[in-house]
C-alpha cells in the first residue's frame, strides 16, 4: 500500500511538473485516464454506475465543457455563484459535496472528459456469484484408473501365459530333448538369468531375502507416511467462500490479529469474526478503484450474506434475508483434545504465528503446523513459563528458586542450554487430563 | 462398634441368593454378547476357518477402503452479527425460575453459544439456596425433546400458521360468550402474578370464563385444614432450619413434599453434629420406606390407615402434658414401644423449636397437626402462615365440579393450561372433553389430554419464556428466556392475551425485529406485559437488577395467623375412623419422575429410586410379610384392585422397611401419550409402568384402604442398580450416635490406620509436595439424603449416556456417581446385629417379619475415589489411565483399548464401560441420538465412543477452567471456588471439593476432621475422597 501511495504521488507530481507542456494541446484521453486514477475519482464515480456521485459516461453531453471545468475545479464556489444546474445536482445527491480539485488545470479537466468520452463500454456484466463454498463438483478420475488397472491386469495375464508356455515347453524338452534341441540343457529361468552365486541358492531363502530387502524400506516409508501424513492436514489451504486475504489485511494493512479474532484472549476459541466486524471497515471500503467503480465482488459477498444494500444511505441496518457464510474449517483438532487459545496467548504469551505460521504473508490461509500431539508435546517440553510474573505460579517459582539454590547446577530447572527454564512439562503439562477430558 | 453392624444392599445379598452369589463373582453382568450381536447382523458365531478368512479378508479390505476416503470437509459458520453478550467458547449464566415442578426454585442457566446446557440452583434464591433437585436438573432435556409439538394443532392436524388457529378459537370463544355458555380454564397451581393478570384480562374479555386449578398430587388436606383453622386457604411456609425436633407422619419432605430442595437445605443445617448447636432429632412415622424416612433418627412403621388415630394419640399426649382436654381415640392407637409417647416428650422438650407435619391429604389429620403445632407454639418459629407458600393451592372440589359440568353440558368450553386430567385424574375426562364445544390445550407435547382436544396451542418451554412467580408471599422470582423458541410455539399467556385482545402494543424497534439480531426474544409481547407491570411497581433500574439476580424480596409481613380451630369437633370422625382390615395402598411420588409431568424425560426414568434402586418402572412395593404370604419372589408380579381400578401383572418389589399391612405404588408412570421414551400408544411405544392416578379417584387421597392383592401370573425382572456390586462384608460405611460422638469425636471411626506396605515408590508429587494442587473431596454422610440430584447433574455435565432398562438389567449402567444404600436391621434387643446374626433375628421375630419393618439406612455417594495409588492405573496395558501431579486419576479415552482390566481391578466398582456408541445408536433412543437432543451436550467434555472405559473425572473441565481464569489474571487459586457438578447440585451441601494443599480450605479441614474416613482404607490405595461418619441422634428420646 505504501508503494501504491508513493506511485500516486509520483504520478501526481510528474503531472504537476509536466502539465504546462500539455496545456495547449488537444485533450488527451490517455492523460485523462492517468489523472482520473491519480485523483482517486474512482472512489466516488464510476463510468456506468451511480456510486456516491453520478455515473460519468455521457457527462459531456449533459454539461458544457466550461460548466464541467468550473464544477470539477471548485464546485462549492460554483454553487455559491448560483448556477441552477450545479445546485440541483448537489441536492440530487443528498448534499454529498464533491471534493475541490483546484490543482487540476482546465486543460486537465478536459483530458479527463476526453477519457470519459472515449473509454470503452464495459463488457456484459458477469452474473454475480453469491456466496459459494468450495465443494464444487470435481471431475471424476475413476475411468482413467479403471482403464489403467485393466491394462495392468491384461499385461499380467499375458506375462503369465507366456511363462506357462515356456515352462510347458521346457518340460516337454526335458522329456524329449531331441524334439526341442534349443531348450535342452539350457537350465531354468533362474539359472539362466541370475548371477551364479544366487542361482545356486535355495530359491525359498533367496525369495525371503529379496522380500525382506524390499519390505524394510517400504515399511519404513509406510510408517513415516502414516506418522506424518495420514490425517495430518498441514498445508491444507482450501478455497474459501470469500477470497479473504490475510496477506492484505494482516500483512500490508497491519491490522492486529485480535481486531478480528477478538475472543482469542478470553475464550478457548479465537473465533472467526462475525460479519459485522468486517462491516466496520467495509461499509466504507469497497475497493471500487480496483473494479472500475464497481464494488469488489468479494466485498459484495459480505453484503449478500448480510443482505445489505450499499445503495441505501448509511445507518441502515442489515436486511431480512441473511445467508451466513460457510467458511471451510482448516484447523480441526479431534473432539477428544481440548485446546484453549486464551491459555496460550495470554498465559503462555505466544504469538499467533508460533502455531499459525506467517499468516501475514498468506494470500490463502492454510494450516501451517501439523497439529499432531507430538508437535504439542515438543512445545510443552521446550517453551518456558513466565513463572516470575504470574501470581498463579508463585508456589512453583518458590520451589524452583529453592531447588536452584540447593542443587546449584544440578537442578532440574536448568535447560539443556544451561539457562534456567521452567517448561509446561515440569508443571504437569504433559499429563493426559490437561488436554483430554 | 461399626464392625458389629451387618449392612446389606438387598434381599439377595442378605439371603445369599445363589444367582446373586454367582453374579457377584463376575465383574460384568454377562459374558460378551457376541453371539447375539452377530446373529442380529445375520452372522453365526460358530464359524469355520473359511468363514473366518472371509470375514477377516472382508474387514481388512473394508478398513483399507474406508481409510482411503477423503477427510470430511468441515465448515465454520460465524455469526452474521455477533450478539454482544455471547463469546463463542465461553458460557454465560442467566438467572431464571425452574419449571420442573411448582416449587419455583431460582435457577442459574448455563448457556453456551445460545443453547442452555445446564441448570443449577441460584444461590440467592430463598427456595433453591444453590441446590436443585433431580427433576429440576433434568427439565432442561424437555427443551430438546423431539416429542414436543413443532406447530399448533387444529383437530390433530398441524398448522404452521398461528393466525388461523387464533381466528378459529376467537370466533368460537365469541360464540360461547354471546350464548352465555360457561368456559373453564383448568390449570395447575399458578403463582405467577403476571400469568394471573393475563388470565384476569382473558376473563375480563370473556366473562363466561372460570379459572379452576388443581394439582396432580393434591395438598387439599392442608389447604382445607388451614381454611378451617386459620381462615386462610394456603400452605404455610415451613422453616426446617429452626426445628430442633421434627416429627413427620409420612411426609417425604426431603424428596417430594411441597418444596423439597428448600427443605433439604434447611434440614441439613441442623443435621451436622456440632458441639455448640447440637443436632436436630428427626422422627418419622410412616408406612412405606420413603427417602425422608431413611434419613430419620428414629423411624417407626405405622399402618397408613391408622394415621388419624396415631396423630390424635400424639395430640392427647401433648394435651395431657399441657392440661388440656383429651379427644377420644380408638383403642391400640399407640405404636409399638410407645413410640408416639416418646415423640411427644421430645416435642415438649423442644416446644417452639419443633415441627410436626403430615403427608396425608386428609383434612382431619391436618387439622390435628395444626392443633399440635399450635400447642407446641411452633407458629412463627418453624411454621409461617402469615408469609405463606403459594407453591400449591389447587382445589380438588372445584375440578370435580368442572368435570361434572363438562359431563352434564353446563360447561361448554375448556382450556387446559399445565394440566393433564386424562392422565392424572382419570380416563373418563376424555369422554367429558369430547362433549365440550371448545377444547384447547396449551400442552407442549401431545399428551393424553391434548390428544382429545380440538386445539393445541403449544406453550413454550420455561427456558424459552418470560414470566414471574411468587412461590412464597413477597418472594418474586423471574423467568427469562435463554434460547429463542426451538419450535413454532407460543407462550400460553401470550395466547390468552391475544384471544382476549389485550396484548400490549409491541414496541416498534426495527433492530429488535431483525432475525439476525439476538434481541429477537425480547420482542415477545408477554415480555412487555411482564416488564411494564414490574417497571411500574419497582422502576426500570430495579427491574433490570432483579432480572439479573433472579428476583427480589418484599419485606416480610409481621403478625401471626389467628387460630380458630376446634379439635373436639374432630372427635366424632376420629372415633369413627377405622383402620382398614385388609391392606392399605399408599400412592407416592417417586424422586425423579415426581408427578409425571415430564413424561418423556429419560434422565428421570434412569435415575434409580433412592431407596429401592429400581429404575425405568414403577412397582408395587410390598412388605416381606405379604411377599411370604403370596409367595412372591424377586421376579413376581401382582394384581391389585382398589377403588374400582384393577391392574394385572404389575411388577412387585419386596421393600424392607415397608409396614406390614401396606403396599405402595408410585404415581406419574404409565403415560400413554408421552413419546418414544415415556410410552406412546399412538406411536407404538409401550408405557413405562402403570398409571396409579386412577386409584386416587375423586378423593385425591394418597391412601386407599382395603386393597385386593393377588399374585400375578407373569414374571417381570425389574431394572435395579442396587445389587450390581456386592459388599463382601467389608467395612464401607461407618456410623455412630450423637451421644457417643459428643464423648468421643472419633466415635464409629476408631478403626486404627492400616499398616502401610507398598511396593510402589511414592509418587513424586506426594514426596516433595506438588507446587500445584492436590484435589480432594469430602462427603458428609450426615448431610447426604440420597436424593440423587448429583447423579442427574453429573450426567448432564459429563455427557453420560442413558442406557435404558435392558442394559441396566445387564448391570451396565453408566452413571459416574451412584448412591449406595445400605440397610441394617434395627431390633429392640440390640440395635446392631453381628455379621452372622441374621438367623437369630429371624428367630427373634418368630416369623412375623417385624424386623423387616424396622430397617436403618445409610446413603453413600460413590464415585471414582482418585486413589493416590490407584489399582486401575497399574493394570492398564496402554497407560490410558494414569495419575496427574494434582492427584487426579486421569482417564484418557483416546488411548483406551477397552480391555476393562481397570474396571476389574477397581475396588469401588466405579468404572463404566461403553458397550455401545450410545450417542449414535438408534437402539438407545433417549434423545442422545438425535440432533436436537445433542444440543444439551457439554461442549467441553468428550462424547465417548464405543469400547472405552469412563469414570468420574472430578469434573476436570471445571478445574481446568478455574485454573485458567486465575492464570489469565495472574491471581491466586485461593480466590476461586471450584465446584464439581455433583457438589453444585447438592441441595444439602453434602459434597465439598477443593485443594488439599491449601491448609485453610474447607476441604483440608474436613479431611482432618475426626469423623473423616476413607472407604477401604486397608487396601492402602489412599483415596482422595473422604466420608464423614454418619452420626444418628438416637439416644435423645
Amino acid at each position: 500500500m505504501k508503494i501504491n501511495r508513493f506511485k500516486i504521488w509520483a504520478v501526481a507530481a510528474s503531472f504537476a511538473i509536466t502539465a504546462p507542456i500539455f496545456a495547449q494541446g488537444a485533450p488527451n484521453a490517455e492523460e485523462g485516464k492517468k489523472l482520473f486514477d491519480a485523483n482517486n475519482c474512482g472512489s466516488c464515480h464510476a463510468l456506468d454506475k451511480k456510486l456516491v456521485g453520478p455515473a460519468l459516461r455521457g457527462v459531456h453531453d449533459r454539461h458544457s465543457n466550461e460548466w464541467l471545468i468550473q464544477w470539477v475545479r471548485n464546485n462549492k464556489k460554483f454553487r455559491e455563484s448560483g448556477d441552477a444546474d450545479a445546485i440541483k445536482l448537489y441536492n440530487d445527491y443528498g448534499g454529498a459535496a464533491m471534493n475541490i480539485y483546484e490543482n487540476l488545470t482546465p486543460a486537465q479537466v478536459l483530458d479527463i472528459v476526453e477519457y470519459i468520452k472515449t473509454a470503452p463500454a464495459p463488457a456484459a456484466p458477469k452474473t454475480d456469484t453469491a456466496v459459494t463454498s468450495s465443494d464444487a463438483p470435481v471431475t471424476d478420475p475413476t475411468t482413467k484408473y479403471v482403464l489403467l488397472i485393466l491394462l495392468a491386469v491384461f499385461s499380467i495375464v499375458l506375462i503369465v501365459l507366456a511363462r506357462v508356455r515356456n515352462t510347458l515347453k521346457r518340460i516337454a524338452a526335458e522329456a524329449n530333448p531331441d524334439e526341442y534341441p534349443e531348450l535342452a540343457n539350457k537350465g531354468s529361468f533362474m539359472q539362466r538369468n541370475l548371477p551364479a552365486f544366487m542361482s545356486k541358492m535355495n530359491p525359498t531363502v533367496l525369495g525371503l531375502i529379496v522380500t525382506t530387502l524390499i519390505a524394510i524400506p517400504l515399511g519404513i516409508y509406510g510408517f513415516n507416511f502414516a506418522n506424518t501424513e495420514v490425517g495430518v492436514q498441514k498445508g491444507y489451504a482450501p478455497t474459501q467462500p470469500i477470497a479473504f486475504s490475510h496477506k492484505l489485511h494482516a500483512g500490508e494493512l497491519e491490522i492486529d490479529c485480535k481486531y478480528c479474532h477478538s475472543t482469542v484472549e478470553v475464550s478457548k476459541s479465537a473465533s472467526i469474526p462475525a460479519l459485522n466486524t468486517c462491516m466496520n471497515c467495509h461499509k466504507g471500503v469497497q475497493a471500487t478503484e480496483k473494479y472500475n467503480g464497481e464494488i469488489s465482488p468479494e466485498i459484495k459477498k459480505i453484503y449478500a450474506a448480510l443482505d445489505y444494500n450499499p445503495e441505501e444511505l448509511p445507518g441502515k441496518q442489515f436486511g431480512d434475508n441473511p445467508a451466513p457464510v460457510r467458511w471451510v474449517r482448516i484447523h480441526n483438532l479431534p473432539d477428544h483434545a481440548y485446546f484453549n487459545h486464551s491459555q496460550h496467548v495470554v498465559v503462555g504469551k505466544l504469538q499467533c504465528q508460533s502455531c499459525h505460521g506467517p499468516v501475514q504473508k498468506m494470500e490463502v490461509i492454510q494450516q501451517w503446523s501439523t497439529l499432531q500431539m507430538g508437535w504439542c508435546i515438543d512445545c510443552h517440553r521446550n517453551s518456558g513459563i513466565d513463572v516470575a510474573n504470574n501470581g498463579y505460579y508463585a508456589a512453583l517459582h518458590d520451589k524452583a528458586q529453592k531447588d536452584l539454590k540447593q542443587n546449584q547446577n544440578n537442578s532440574k530447572y536448568f535447560g539443556p542450554d544451561g539457562k534456567v527454564k521452567i517448561t509446561p512439562a515440569m508443571n504437569g503439562g504433559l499429563e493426559c487430563a490437561k488436554c483430554h477430558y | 462398634m461399626s464392625n458389629n453392624i451387618k449392612y446389606w444392599k438387598g434381599e439377595e445379598e442378605l439371603n445369599r441368593d445363589p444367582q446373586f452369589l454367582a453374579d457377584q463373582k463376575r465383574e460384568f453382568g454377562e459374558a460378551l454378547p457376541l453371539e447375539q450381536a452377530l446373529s442380529d447382523e445375520g452372522f453365526e458365531l460358530n464359524s469355520n476357518r473359511r468363514d473366518f478368512l472371509k470375514y477377516f479378508g472382508f474387514s481388512v479390505t473394508a478398513v483399507a477402503l474406508a481409510s482411503c476416503s477423503k477427510t470430511k470437509v468441515r465448515y465454520a459458520v460465524p455469526y452474521l452479527v455477533k450478539p454482544e453478550e455471547i463469546t463463542p467458547g465461553v458460557a454465560s449464566y442467566y438467572r431464571s425460575t425452574c419449571g420442573g415442578c411448582n416449587a419455583g426454585c431460582g435457577v442459574e442457566v448455563k448457556v453456551r453459544e445460545g443453547r442452555p446446557i445446564k441448570l443449577d440452583g441460584s444461590r440467592d434464591s430463598v427456595i433453591s439456596k444453590g441446590g436443585l433437585c433431580a427433576t429440576g436438573q433434568a427439565s432442561i432435556l424437555s427443551l430438546y425433546d423431539t416429542e414436543r409439538l413443532a406447530n399448533p394443532l387444529i383437530k390433530n392436524e398441524e398448522v404452521t400458521d398461528w393466525t388461523s388457529l387464533d381466528g378459529e378459537i376467537k370466533s368460537k370463544l365469541a360464540v360461547l360468550k354471546a350464548t352465555g355458555k360457561k368456559i373453564v380454564l383448568l390449570s395447575d397451581t399458578i403463582n405467577s402474578p403476571s400469568t394471573l393478570r393475563a388470565i384476569a384480562a382473558f376473563k375480563e374479555t370473556y366473562t363466561n370464563v372460570e379459572h379452576v386449578s388443581y394439582d396432580a398430587v393434591s395438598y387439599q388436606g392442608i389447604l382445607q385444614a388451614n381454611a378451617t383453622d386459620f381462615n386462610k386457604r394456603s400452605l404455610p411456609h415451613y422453616h426446617f432450619e429452626n426445628a430442633k425436633a421434627i416429627v413427620s407422619f409420612g411426609a417425604d419432605f426431603l424428596g417430594t413434599w411441597i418444596s423439597p430442595v428448600e427443605f433439604q437445605a434447611d434440614y441439613a443445617k441442623n443435621r451436622r453434629p456440632s458441639a455448640e448447636g447440637g443436632m436436630s432429632v428427626h422422627i418419622q412415622f410412616e408406612s412405606t420406606l420413603s427417602m425422608t424416612g431413611t434419613n430419620a433418627d428414629h423411624r417407626f412403621p405405622m399402618q397408613a390407615s391408622k394415621e388419624l388415630a396415631n396423630v390424635a394419640t400424639l395430640y392427647n399426649y401433648l394435651a395431657k402434658a399441657k392440661g388440656l382436654a383429651q379427644i377420644p381415640v380408638p383403642a391400640n392407637s399407640e405404636l409399638a414401644g410407645n413410640a408416639i409417647e416418646k415423640a411427644s416428650k421430645l416435642l415438649l422438650k423442644n416446644a417452639g423449636k419443633s415441627l410436626v407435619i403430615s403427608g396425608s391429604n386428609n383434612t382431619e389429620i391436618q387439622q390435628l397437626v395444626n392443633a399440635i403445632n399450635m400447642l407446641l407454639e411452633n407458629y412463627n418459629s418453624t411454621i409461617d402462615l402469615t408469609n405463606q407458600s403459594n407453591q400449591f393451592s389447587g382445589n380438588d372440589t372445584a375440578v370435580q365440579a368442572a368435570f361434572e359440568g363438562l359431563n352434564k353440558g353446563s360447561i361448554s368450553g375448556v382450556i387446559f393450561y399445565g394440566s393433564n386430567p386424562v392422565f392424572n385424574q382419570n380416563k373418563e375426562w376424555a369422554a367429558a372433553i369430547a362433549k365440550a364445544k371448545l377444547s384447547i390445550s396449551f400442552a407442549a407435547t401431545k399428551d393424553e389430554t391434548a390428544a382429545v382436544c380440538q386445539y393445541v396451542a403449544p406453550d413454550n418451554h420455561f427456558l424459552e419464556s418470560w414470566s414471574d412467580a411468587e412461590p412464597l408471599k413477597g418472594l418474586i422470582h423471574f423467568t427469562q428466556p435463554t434460547i429463542t423458541p426451538v419450535f413454532n410455539t407460543r407462550q400460553a399467556q401470550e395466547s390468552l392475551l391475544n384471544w382476549a385482545g389485550a396484548l400490549p402494543a409491541n414496541e416498534i424497534d426495527a433492530l429488535k425485529n431483525k432475525a439476525i439480531l439476538s434481541q429477537k426474544i425480547e420482542s415477545s409481547s408477554f415480555y412487555l406485559f411482564v416488564k411494564n407491570y414490574w417497571e411500574g411497581l419497582i422502576g426500570a433500574e430495579d427491574f433490570q437488577k432483579a432480572l439479573e439476580m433472579g428476583g427480589f424480596e418484599l419485606p416480610k409481613t409481621e403478625g401471626i395467623a389467628v387460630y380458630t380451630g376446634n379439635v373436639s369437633a374432630l372427635a366424632a370422625s376420629i372415633t369413627k375412623a377405622q383402620a382398614s382390615t385388609g391392606y392399605d395402598l399408599v400412592l407416592y411420588q417417586s424422586i425423579g419422575v415426581k408427578d409425571g409431568s415430564q413424561g418423556n424425560n429419560p434422565w428421570l426414568y434412569e435415575l434409580p429410586d433412592p431407596v429401592s434402586k429400581v429404575c425405568w418402572d414403577n412397582y408395587v412395593a410390598v412388605p416381606k410379610s405379604i411377599a411370604v404370604k403370596l409367595g412372591l419372589d424377586e421376579e413376581s408380579t401382582v394384581n391389585i384392585e382398589a377403588n374400582g381400578v384393577k391392574y394385572e401383572n404389575v411388577p412387585a418389589f419386596v421393600q424392607p422397611g415397608q409396614a406390614n399391612n401396606t403396599i405402595s405404588l408410585a404415581v406419574g408412570y404409565g403415560h400413554t401419550h408421552a413419546g418414544k421414551v415415556g410410552g406412546s400408544l399412538e406411536k407404538g411405544f409401550a408405557p413405562i409402568g402403570v398409571n396409579a392416578y386412577p386409584f386416587m379417584n375423586t378423593t385425591r387421597d394418597v391412601l386407599i384402604g382395603d386393597v385386593k392383592i393377588t399374585k400375578g401370573s407373569e414374571k417381570y425382572i425389574l431394572a435395579q442398580t442396587q445389587t450390581h456390586h456386592s459388599i463382601e462384608g467389608r467395612d464401607l460405611v461407618r456410623e455412630s450416635t450423637f451421644t457417643s460422638w459428643k464423648k468421643n469425636p472419633n466415635a464409629g471411626n476408631e478403626k486404627s490406620a492400616p499398616h502401610i506396605y507398598t511396593i510402589w515408590e511414592k509418587a513424586e508429587y506426594r514426596k516433595d509436595g506438588s507446587p500445584n494442587h492436590l484435589w480432594g473431596m469430602a462427603i458428609d454422610l450426615n448431610a447426604c439424603t440420597g436424593c440423587g440430584s448429583c447423579i442427574v447433574s453429573c450426567s448432564i455435565e459429563n455427557n453420560v449416556p442413558v442406557v435404558g432398562r435392558d442394559e441396566i438389567r445387564l448391570r451396565r449402567e453408566m452413571h459416574w456417581i451412584r448412591i449406595d444404600r445400605y440397610y441394617s436391621f434395627v431390633t429392640d434387643k440390640e440395635k446392631m446385629t453381628r455379621e452372622d446374626d441374621i438367623a437369630d433375628v429371624d428367630a427373634y421375630d418368630k416369623g412375623d417379619f417385624k424386623h423387616w419393618e424396622n430397617v436403618s439406612v445409610i446413603h453413600q455417594p460413590m464415585m471414582c475415589q482418585h486413589c493416590a495409588q490407584a489399582p486401575c492405573e497399574t493394570v492398564c496395558p496402554v497407560l490410558a489411565t494414569s495419575h496427574s501431579s494434582e492427584g487426579l486419576n486421569m482417564m484418557t479415552y483416546n488411548r483406551c483399548i477397552g480391555t476393562k482390566y481397570c474396571g476389574n481391578n477397581c475396588p469401588y466398582k466405579v468404572r463404566r464401560f461403553n458397550w455401545f456408541r450410545f450417542n449414535d445408536n438408534d437402539k438407545f433412543d433417549f434423545h442422545f441420538n438425535n440432533p436436537l437432543g445433542k444440543m444439551v451436550i457439554n461442549p467441553d467434555v468428550t462424547v465417548r465412543t464405543r469400547g472405552v472405559m469412563e469414570k468420574c473425572s472430578f469434573c476436570v473441565q471445571r478445574i481446568q477452567e478455574a485454573k485458567l481464569t486465575v492464570k489469565r489474571k495472574g491471581g491466586n487459586m485461593k480466590e476461586v471456588k471450584i465446584e464439581t457438578a455433583c457438589q453444585r447440585a447438592c441441595p444439602s451441601n453434602a459434597i465439598v471439593f477443593g485443594d488439599l494443599h491449601n491448609a485453610d480450605s474447607e476441604i483440608s479441614k474436613l479431611h482432618r476432621n475426626e469423623r473423616a474416613f476413607s472407604v477401604l482404607d486397608e487396601l492402602n490405595i489412599q483415596p482422595s475422597v473422604k466420608y464423614m461418619t454418619k452420626i444418628r441422634n438416637t439416644e435423645t428420646i
